[in-house]
Formats: structure tokens, C-alpha cells, sequence
């Protein structure tokens, strides 16, 4: 049984009250954040008196909703109204929007009890969470890794029992990769599925908000809770309900394996997706094996963008109307450029530099516009891949959790851990990263499902069959709240 | 050695903004009321909170298309924004959005009075900027304005005179008031301009290197800006040296132009799709149902002024410049032989009681077009005189009141032109000997006749009107 | 499938370009660590110019999910109270955002 569910039942049962309940993740953070750093802000306050009107619902007999007194932790740049929100950035200090992003009013609607928002790479660049200005996440399984990034807090929070669920946000692999470190479940939706109104954009066209959970079916009630269209962002349309098609029979599923994805990952992460295969080859689903050459451009044309896109959005950060400024400074341009420099970290700034000059003039066409035009490629050979396969079974990341300070070294390095989650964010696509397996070490390996555009339903009724047959490669943590 | 002086052509374009006339702001439903107190129009869209999203306002595509039909331009079937990067405390996001790959309009032309046609680059829709109020160095800033829409409305260099651009923008202003998509009020920003300006010896083919003269804000001092400017560039040629590209501003003070460049704003825009947008599909039968909505033009109102209605063509240019002056003008005449006289009156009578641009914008008269057209239509018939007339409306101006007020009866009794017949033949047949004077070539003759219809009439005839029938009925 | 990290000389970044670009994105680089960003821009645009050995794709790129015409009608929406507009403001004055010639 699913965390949420489990809540559920023992609220509805009165095991406990959600007060109390939330009280236990509230002590439990503080036994546990000094190690594990997933959490930035602890809404404690906020948390209780949520849950103290559940408690009354219940009180009074009225029926609750699954999601309701279930508490959960959203990530930093998610925009919560009088809460701060910070990007786990030094440029956005003291900063507490004035009003909340779609998907936290779509969940508090619900009942939601927001213990707080967790820790994050700054402004989501980064692969470890270890950019953030607060220091990095440390992995639930052993906290001598990273738990990955960006939304490192978001899968450490929920590998340490210290949240029933999370949402996170994946550009590059951002949900999927921490959830692959950290041993549990993350979901990317279809770009569009899910409002990004009140998501402090890192790159517009990339960005996606999902839920990162330990089991497929918290993940699918997440997900349908706010996969709803939205009148205030353009690009949203809205996805499809998911949970009640979890367990259906996937026998004839035609599962596709893309050779290049397996190529230059290491040889642990290739035999646990291999063997996974072979799982759905025993649930009776067809495996068979494509091409997709274009593939290898994906990492180029995802730096390219994202940094393009970041470079703008970023621009807004000149210490006028909120966040931070600099001390001493002399004049306008003086002072933005000096709380610019001093508030932004250091692979912001390269990303920012890296950004400006593939936009400038004598380059946009060389850089952006090629990787526009590859971009349509991209989603052309994913197209065509779909015309023979329902769903795609990847690596979500070539290797497992690295150990802390690994990835500060060496930028290109770094990058190339999101070689296998880009391609999603290029082509728009959903993909899910599911645990399917240890290395030598202990570390949990991920595998990621990806989907059609909006086929968020097949993906997960796919990793919940997957989940049912290899529920040992699932396992808890130490941390945290034990229900 | 030849020393015959050199003559320098002066070449401009124009890259207009325009503030529709829209409720509320291009991304977000704030309001985009001119005034109010600072930062009370704003909300975290137009602040540019971060995590906030832009949704674009129909009914800014609507009006851009209104005036894009209403100059004659193309209506792109596809259309796009994009993002135009730089940093400066007005701009709450560091970029504007605004088009340059795919704008909503392509092409289009002014015609001038003089038959040129200034054409149009294009036109596209984009977000206003806030307000800096500089004080001791300090700046303070209001995003009141900022998110407003507007259309930038760029010419080609075709303008090559100073009455040129000043009709130019006139034109703009007249047809952007009549379709009814901005107020275009210099004055309170709602209408600037960029000059783009350059010279070239007289009947050469190239161009030369222009300037541009940033946020101009009156006809008067485009004029003297392009006059100050087109100097000092002729100048500079004739001295040897040689004009440099660049962005000025224009001082009214001094009436001098100066380099608005410095070190600090390095002037790349990094235009790139706006991610957080999507296409704009604009249907042919859409276009045509706005084309529908469109009023009949300043221009087409004036040919039609003068080409139906038989008026002069400055009394044509006068009457259309105003929309609510062409309406009222069009609601007098209704039914009326003379529009000539209707004219007649707007322009000497009613125009000395809006006497400024905005009273005229405004035209807020006491007397209604339907009561004018009753004054001239009793004048048509002949039933009171010129002078009766014109000394009645200045009393229906004053007070508000119709023309049978300050006309009794007796004023008009009996010169209709039936009654007007009978006086004259009665005139005629009761005076031969005038009669044969006056055929015998004594024009004189013609006043005793015409003193004996005044004279019946009680002074009531047209003395006019009854000396040109009198004439009819002898021959 | 990793990329091909291809070392022709085709796109150089220089320090000229750095401190362009520094410019445009309103960043200091202190002269000190010129050289040294320099040198890692240069490794992320080689990395980048791998794209140069890709196929001239001619799909063309337009929005994710193709959306068009998504339009908001022109109904005004109350504003927001001003305190609120400037409650994150580090510096305001007279219902202003305020940026002092100096600090």
C-alpha cells in the first residue's frame, strides 16, 4: 500500500489525528534535517493549523479526500504565498511572494499540510542540489552521496520518510535523477500537463512540476490531482487521470529500448535495466530494440536552450523590487551588476554567460536556431520510435548517487549525468523513474519509463506492474516517519 | 573649380508607439487607466514576480489588426512574440515582449496630402515600459504604465520633408482616433515617436548614415529635432567629417540634439521566442469581420467629402480630422441641399468654441447635429436668411436650445419659394416700366423690382434669391 | 551516446567576448578571473558546436504542443494593494521602488 493511502486509512480509521501525524514529520525533521539538509524552511506553524481543520472535518464526520491531512513538501522555487521562496538562491533573500503558485493552491484546496519547501541546486541548474546557497541534500540511503539534483531535497525529503510526497521540477532530469539517487519514485509530465504558474522558471520551454513519491500509485494520485489546465499559464493544457488504470494488465505492451541509451553507462545501471526488461518480458510485455541517433545531440541542444532561456529569465534579478542588493554600490548599472554578481552563484553565472552568448548577435543562428531546428528533430525521431513501441525503457542516469564534492569539479562532467533524462525535456515527452535495483555499494539504481505526449497513464500503469514484480528493489530508510 | 552649393536631401522613418485603448494591460487583467496613484495599476504579472506568466489579451490582437487594415497592411495569418532582452529598472522582467519574426501586420502605407505614400515596414504589438522618476540622482519607478499595449508602427525611410513627417503623424493620429484603438495624446505619452533621420546630395540613390532621435513627444518638437538635426548632419558633411550612427535624445530646452550612448548599455537585444507564449492563427474570416467593424476612414471620408458632397478640399481636411467632428458634420447634413452651408457653419461658427486640438478631439457642442440640420434646412427652404441664421446659432450655442426657439413665425411667414414666386411675378407685372429698363440694359432697374418683393414681403424675402428669379422670369 | 566533443577551431571565445557578454548579462568578472572563464566558456562552446556535426534538421521548432491562440478577454481584474506590490522592495519611498544614486 501507497504512503497516501495508508494515511488515508489511518486517519479515516482515527489511528491517529492528522495533527498528531504532522506533529511526528515536524519532530522528525528536526532529528533529521541537520544530516540530511532536505528541508530550507520548516513551516511548522502553517503545517498545524492545517491540519487542525482536517482534524475537524473529521471530527465532525465528513468525508476526506485522499490527498487530504497527507502531509508533503514542495520545492523551493515553488511560489507560496507570505512563505519564503527562495530558489536556494543568495539573490532571492528574505523573498515571500504575495501570492501561490497553481500547484500549491490545486493541492492545499485539497487538504494539503505543507511542512515546508526543500532544498534544491540553485535555480535548478545543477545535478548533486549542491549549487544551492544553503549547501546540498544529502542521500537518504547514505549521506556520504549526493541526492542528486536538482530537486535533491524533494527526493531526500521523501527517501528519509520526512514527507509523504514532494513536488519537484525537471528540466533536465530534475525529478527524475534525485529519484533515481535516492531510491524512489519521480515523475516529469508532459510539458503542458501540469501548470508552471508560480515555478520560478529556470528555462520556460524545459521546466515541468511533478511529484516525487516511494510508490507508483502516491506518484498517480499526486499527479491527478494537479495535472489540470490552467488560464494563467499559455502553455498548459492539462493531462489525463492516471490512477485508476495503474494495475491493468500490460500483457502485449510493446516496450522499446533505444540502443544509444544504453551506451557509455556503466555496466551495473545497464544490467538492472536489462534485468528489468526482462521482468516485463515475464508480465508479458514485448521488448524490442530501435535506434535513435539523434540522440547524441540532446545534451548540446538542451545546454544550449535552457541556458538561452535561463539567461533571460534571470535577467529580472537587479535587486529593485524584491530579493537581494548589494551594500555599497555607485550608481544603477554599479548596483545591479554588483547584486548580480555577489547574489548569483557561480554555475548560474556560467550558465547566464553561456546563455548570452548563444543568443547575441553573430551567434543566434549558429547556436539557438540550430538547436531549435534539432529540437523538431528530436521530437520527429521520438515520434517515429512511438510508431513502434507504447512505451520507452531507459537508464535514468548512467551511474548512481556520486559521493558529496564529486560533481563541484568538472562542469562538462557534470552535465553529461543528464545525458539520458535531457532528451524527455527536448521532445516534451512524460518519463517516470522507478528503483530497479542496488550497486555493489548499496546505492539504488533508477530506471525511467518514458511515455507518449500525455501517455502519463501507460507509463505508470507500466511502472506499477513493474513494481508489484520487483517490490524488493523498493525499500526504506532508516529516517523518518514510520507509519 | 565649380562652387555651386551642394543640395542635401533630408530621408526619414518613423518607428511610432501607440498605447491601445484596451480595458486592461496585454498580460494581465490590470487596468490601463492613465494616472492613478504609483503602483496601484500593478499586480505580480506586470511587477514581474518570479514564477509569473504571461496570457495575451485578445483584444489587443483585435485593435493591432484594426489598424493594421486601417494603413493598409497585410494581416500575417501567423504571428509570434518574442522576448527582447535588456536591463533597465523600468522593464520588471530585464526583457519586453514584443515581435520581430513574426508580427501581426507587414506593410501598409500613409498616403499624404501631397499623393506620397509613405510605406510601412510593419507593425507589431508589444508590452509599455514602466516610469523613472529621476530626483537628486535617485530614481524612484512606477510599473503603472508598465505591461500597457502598444503597436510600434514602423515606416521605411520615406518621408523627406519636416511638413512631410509632421503630416505623417498627423495622419497616424486621425486614423488611429477614428477606428477608435488609441487616443495617439502626445502629450500624456499615449502616442511617441523614434525619428530615424539622414541626409544625401540631391538626386543621389544611396542613403546616408542615419541617427535616430529617441521618444519624441510633440509634432512641434519633431519639427524642430528633424530641422536641428538635418543641420548639424549637412554641417558635418560640408566640413568633412562624418555622421555617426547613433541613438540621440532630443533636448527641448535647447533645442539641440545629443548622444544618448553610454558605455554602460551595450545595445544587443537578444530577440528569441517567447517560451511562455504561443502562436498567434489569425483566420481570413476574422480579419474580414473586423474589416466590417472598421468606420469609414479619415482619408475615404475626405474624397467623399469632396467628390459627393462638393466640398472644398480644406474644408474636407478640416472636418475629417476629427472623428466626432466628420460624425457630426455626416449627422447635420442629413437631408440638406447645401452641405457647403453646414460646413460653413462647423468651421466659422462652431469651431471658434473649440478652439484647442483636444476641445476639437472632444467636439462637445450645445448645439446637437440634429438641431443644426434643422437651422440649415430652414435656411434650404428659404423660409429665414443668412444673417438670421448665423446670428440664431450663435444663440442655440449659447443655450443649447433648437431654432424654433429664437425664431417666431413671423420671422419666416410666407418666403417659402412658392410664396417667393408669387411676389416676384406680382413684382413683375406691376412695374413694366422697370421691366423694360432693365431689359433695355439698365441693370439698376432690377432693384426696383427686388425692393418691391422686400417691400411686400415685409423684408422677409431673400433679397438675393428674389433678384436671381426676377432675373429667370424676364429672360 | 555521448556527444561528439569535436576540437576544430571553429568558434574561439575570446576575453573581448567574455566581458561582452559579462556586459549584457549585467555581470562583474573581475580581471583576475578573466582568463580562467575564458578558458572554461571555450570548453562549454566546444561542447556546444558538437551540434555543428548534426544533420541540418528542417522540422522547425514551434511550441511543444503546437497550442495556438490561447487568449485572455479584456476584463479588468482588481489590482493589488500596493503594500502588497512593494512589500519585497529593498528600498522604497513615496509608493515608489527606490534606487539611490549610491550606497
Amino acid at each position: 500500500m501507497g504512503t497516501i493511502a495508508k494515511i488515508h486509512e489511518m486517519l479515516v480509521g482515527r489511528q491517529i489525528s492528522c495533527a498528531e501525524l504532522t506533529q511526528r514529520y515536524l519532530d522528525e525533521i528536526s532529528a533529521a534535517n541537520g544530516e540530511l539538509n532536505a528541508y530550507v524552511c520548516v513551516t511548522g506553524d502553517e503545517a498545524l493549523a492545517a491540519a487542525e481543520a482536517v482534524d475537524k472535518k473529521i471530527a465532525a464526520g465528513e468525508e476526506i479526500g485522499m490527498l487530504e491531512g497527507v502531509p508533503m513538501s514542495l520545492k523551493d522555487n515553488m511560489s507560496t504565498k507570505g512563505i519564503l521562496t527562495t530558489c536556494c538562491s543568495k539573490i532571492l533573500t528574505g523573498y515571500k511572494p504575495i501570492y501561490d503558485a497553481t500547484v500549491w493552491e490545486l493541492l492545499r484546496d485539497k487538504g494539503a499540510v505543507l511542512l515546508g519547501k526543500t532544498n534544491m541546486d540553485e535555480f535548478a541548474m545543477g545535478s548533486s542540489c549542491e549549487t544551492s546557497c544553503y549547501g546540498g541534500a544529502a542521500n537518504p540511503v547514505n549521506t556520504a552521496h549526493v541526492a542528486g539534483g536538482s530537486s535533491g531535497g524533494a527526493a531526500s525529503a521523501v527517501g528519509g520518510n520526512l514527507a509523504a510526497y514532494s513536488l519537484g521540477s525537471d528540466t533536465g532530469g530534475s525529478i527524475r535523477q534525485p529519484a533515481s539517487f535516492c531510491g524512489v519514485v519521480g515523475l516529469k509530465p508532459t510539458y503542458g500537463a501540469v501548470s508552471r504558474y508560480g515555478l520560478i522558471a529556470y528555462a520556460s520551454s524545459l521546466d515541468q512540476i511533478g511529484p516525487v513519491a516511494k510508490t507508483v500509485e502516491d506518484v498517480s494520485l499526486v499527479y491527478d490531482a494537479i495535472c489540470k489546465p490552467d488560464k494563467r499559464d499559455s502553455t498548459s493544457k492539462g493531462g489525463s487521470e492516471t490512477y485508476s488504470t495503474l494495475n491493468n494488465d500490460i500483457k502485449g505492451m510493446k516496450i522499446g529500448i533505444a540502443r544509444e541509451y544504453l551506451d557509455g553507462v556503466r555496466d551495473d545501471v545497464k544490467e538492472a535495466v536489462l534485468a528489468a526488461a526482462e521482468v516485463y518480458k515475464s508480465l508479458g510485455a514485448e521488448i524490442v530494440y530501435f535506434d535513435l541517433p539523434i540522440l547524441k545531440f540532446a545534451l548540446p541542444v538542451y545546454y544550449i536552450i535552457a541556458c538561452a532561456e535561463a539567461s533571460s529569465n534571470l535577467g529580472r534579478y537587479d535587486g529593485i523590487r524584491y530579493g537581494y542588493k548589494t551594500a555599497h554600490y555607485n550608481g544603477t548599472h554599479d548596483m545591479i551588476c554588483r547584486t548580480r554578481s555577489e547574489g548569483f552563484g557561480g554555475e548560474v553565472q556560467r550558465r547566464i554567460l553561456l546563455g548570452t552568448y548563444v543568443l547575441s548577435a553573430g551567434y543566434y543562428d549558429a547556436y539557438y536556431k540550430k538547436a531549435q531546428n534539432l529540437r523538431g528533430t528530436i521530437i520527429k525521431a521520438f515520434n517515429s520510435a512511438f510508431e513502434s513501441c507504447d512505451v520507452i525503457l531507459a537508464p535514468t542516469v548512467p551511474m548512481t548517487a556520486f559521493e558529496k564534492g564529486h560533481a563541484v569539479s568538472d562542469p562538462i562532467e557534470t552535465y553529461l549525468t543528464d545525458i539520458c533524462t535531457v532528451p524527455v525535456n527536448i521532445a516534451g515527452l512524460p518519463g517516470v523513474s522507478i528503483p530497479c535495483g542496488f550497486n555493489a555499494k548499496g546505492m539504488p539504481i533508477g530506471m525511467q519509463l518514458i511515455g507518449k505526449s500525455f501517455g502519463e497513464a501507460e507509463i505508470l500503469n507500466a511502472a506499477y506492474k513493474y513494481q508489484q514484480a520487483a517490490g524488493e528493489n523498493f525499500k526504506d530508510t532508516k529516517w523518518g516517519v514510520k507509519l | 573649380m565649380g562652387c555651386e552649393a551642394v543640395k542635401y536631401e533630408l530621408v526619414s522613418g518613423f518607428e511610432t508607439h501607440i498605447e491601445l485603448q484596451t480595458k486592461t494591460k496585454i498580460f494581465c487583467g490590470c487596468t490601463t487607466q492613465f494616472g492613478g496613484e504609483p503602483n496601484t495599476h500593478c499586480c505580480p504579472v506586470c511587477i514581474g514576480l518570479p514564477g509569473t506568466l504571461p496570457v495575451l489579451n485578445r483584444e489587443v490582437v483585435r485593435f493591432a489588426i484594426k489598424a493594421g487594415l486601417a494603413v493598409h497592411g497585410e494581416i500575417a495569418e501567423v504571428a509570434k512574440m518574442d522576448r527582447k532582452n535588456y536591463c533597465y529598472p523600468d522593464l520588471s522582467k530585464a526583457y519586453q515582449i514584443s515581435q520581430l519574426y513574426a508580427p501581426l501586420i507587414i506593410g501598409g502605407y500613409v498616403e499624404l496630402s501631397n499623393g506620397r505614400r509613405i510605406r510601412l515596414h510593419h507593425i507589431h504589438i508589444e508590452e509599455d515600459a514602466g516610469k523613472l522618476i529621476h530626483q537628486h540622482g535617485d530614481t524612484y519607478v512606477d510599473y503603472n504604465r508598465g505591461g500597457v499595449p502598444l503597436i510600434e508602427i514602423v515606416s521605411e525611410p520615406d518621408i523627406r520633408s519636416i511638413d512631410e513627417a509632421k503630416e505623417y503623424v498627423e495622419r497616424l493620429q486621425q486614423v488611429m482616433r477614428c477606428i477608435g484603438v488609441s487616443d495617439c495624446k502626445m502629450q500624456e505619452g499615449s502616442m511617441r515617436c523614434d525619428v530615424n533621420i539622414s541626409v544625401r546630395p540631391e538626386g543621389s540613390e544611396t542613403f546616408g548614415t542615419r541617427t535616430e532621435i529617441k521618444n519624441m513627444n510633440s509634432i512641434a518638437n519633431i519639427a524642430k529635432a528633424m530641422e536641428y538635426e538635418y543641420d548639424r548632419q549637412v554641417d558635418l558633411i560640408e566640413s568633412g567629417g562624418k555622421v555617426v550612427q547613433e541613438t540621440l535624445r532630443y533636448d527641448d530646452a535647447t533645442g539641440t540634439t545629443s548622444s544618448m550612448r553610454s558605455k554602460e548599455d551595450a545595445h544587443d537585444y537578444r530577440y528569441f521566442r517567447d517560451p511562455d507564449l504561443v502562436t498567434i492563427n489569425i483566420p481570413r474570416e476574422e480579419v474580414e469581420a473586423l474589416r466590417a467593424e472598421l468606420p469609414e476612414l479619415p482619408a475615404d471620408r475626405c474624397r467623399r467629402y469632396t467628390d459627393e458632397l462638393g466640398l472644398p478640399e480644406k474644408d474636407a481636411q478640416l472636418l475629417t480630422k476629427y472623428r466626432r467632428i466628420s460624425e457630426y458634420f455626416d449627422a447635420a447634413c442629413e437631408g440638406v441641399k447645401s452641405p457647403k452651408t453646414v460646413s460653413n457653419f462647423i468651421i466659422g461658427q462652431i469651431f471658434r468654441r473649440t478652439e484647442t486640438e483636444s476641445d476639437k478631439e472632444r467636439f462637445e457642442v450645445a448645439t446637437s447635429p440634429e438641431q443644426l440640420n434643422e437651422l440649415v434646412k430652414l435656411l434650404d427652404s428659404g423660409k429665414i436668411r443668412n444673417n438670421l441664421a448665423k446670428s440664431t446659432l450663435e444663440k442655440m450655442l449659447d443655450s443649447g436650445k433648437g431654432a424654433l426657439d429664437f425664431i417666431s413665425e413671423s420671422d419666416m411667414g410666407g418666403v417659402d419659394d412658392g410664396a417667393l414666386l408669387e411676389l416676384c411675378r406680382a413684382a413683375i407685372e406691376g412695374n413694366p416700366k422697370a421691366v423694360e429698363d432693365f431689359k433695355n440694359g439698365k441693370e439698376k432697374a432690377i432693384k426696383a423690382l427686388v425692393g418691391n418683393v422686400m417691400k411686400n414681403s415685409r423684408g422677409k424675402a431673400d433679397a438675393v434669391a428674389a433678384e436671381a428669379k426676377i432675373k429667370e422670369l424676364i429672360g | 551516446m555521448s556527444p561528439e566533443l569535436i576540437k576544430d577551431d571553429e568558434t574561439m571565445v575570446t576575453r573581448e567576448d567574455v566581458e561582452n557578454i559579462a556586459l549584457l548579462s549585467k555581470l562583474f568578472v573581475p580581471e583576475e578571473e578573466l582568463d580562467g572563464l575564458t578558458k572554461s566558456m571555450q570548453e562549454i562552446i566546444d561542447f556546444a558546436d558538437a551540434i555543428n556535426n548534426a544533420p541540418a534538421g528542417d522540422e522547425g521548432f514551434d511550441n511543444i504542443n503546437n497550442l495556438s491562440n490561447v487568449f485572455r478577454e479584456d476584463e479588468v481584474v482588481p489590482s493589488f494593494p500596493v503594500e502588497e506590490i512593494l512589500k519585497n522592495a529593498p528600498e522604497q519611498a513615496e509608493d515608489h521602488f527606490l534606487v539611490r544614486s549610491r550606497e
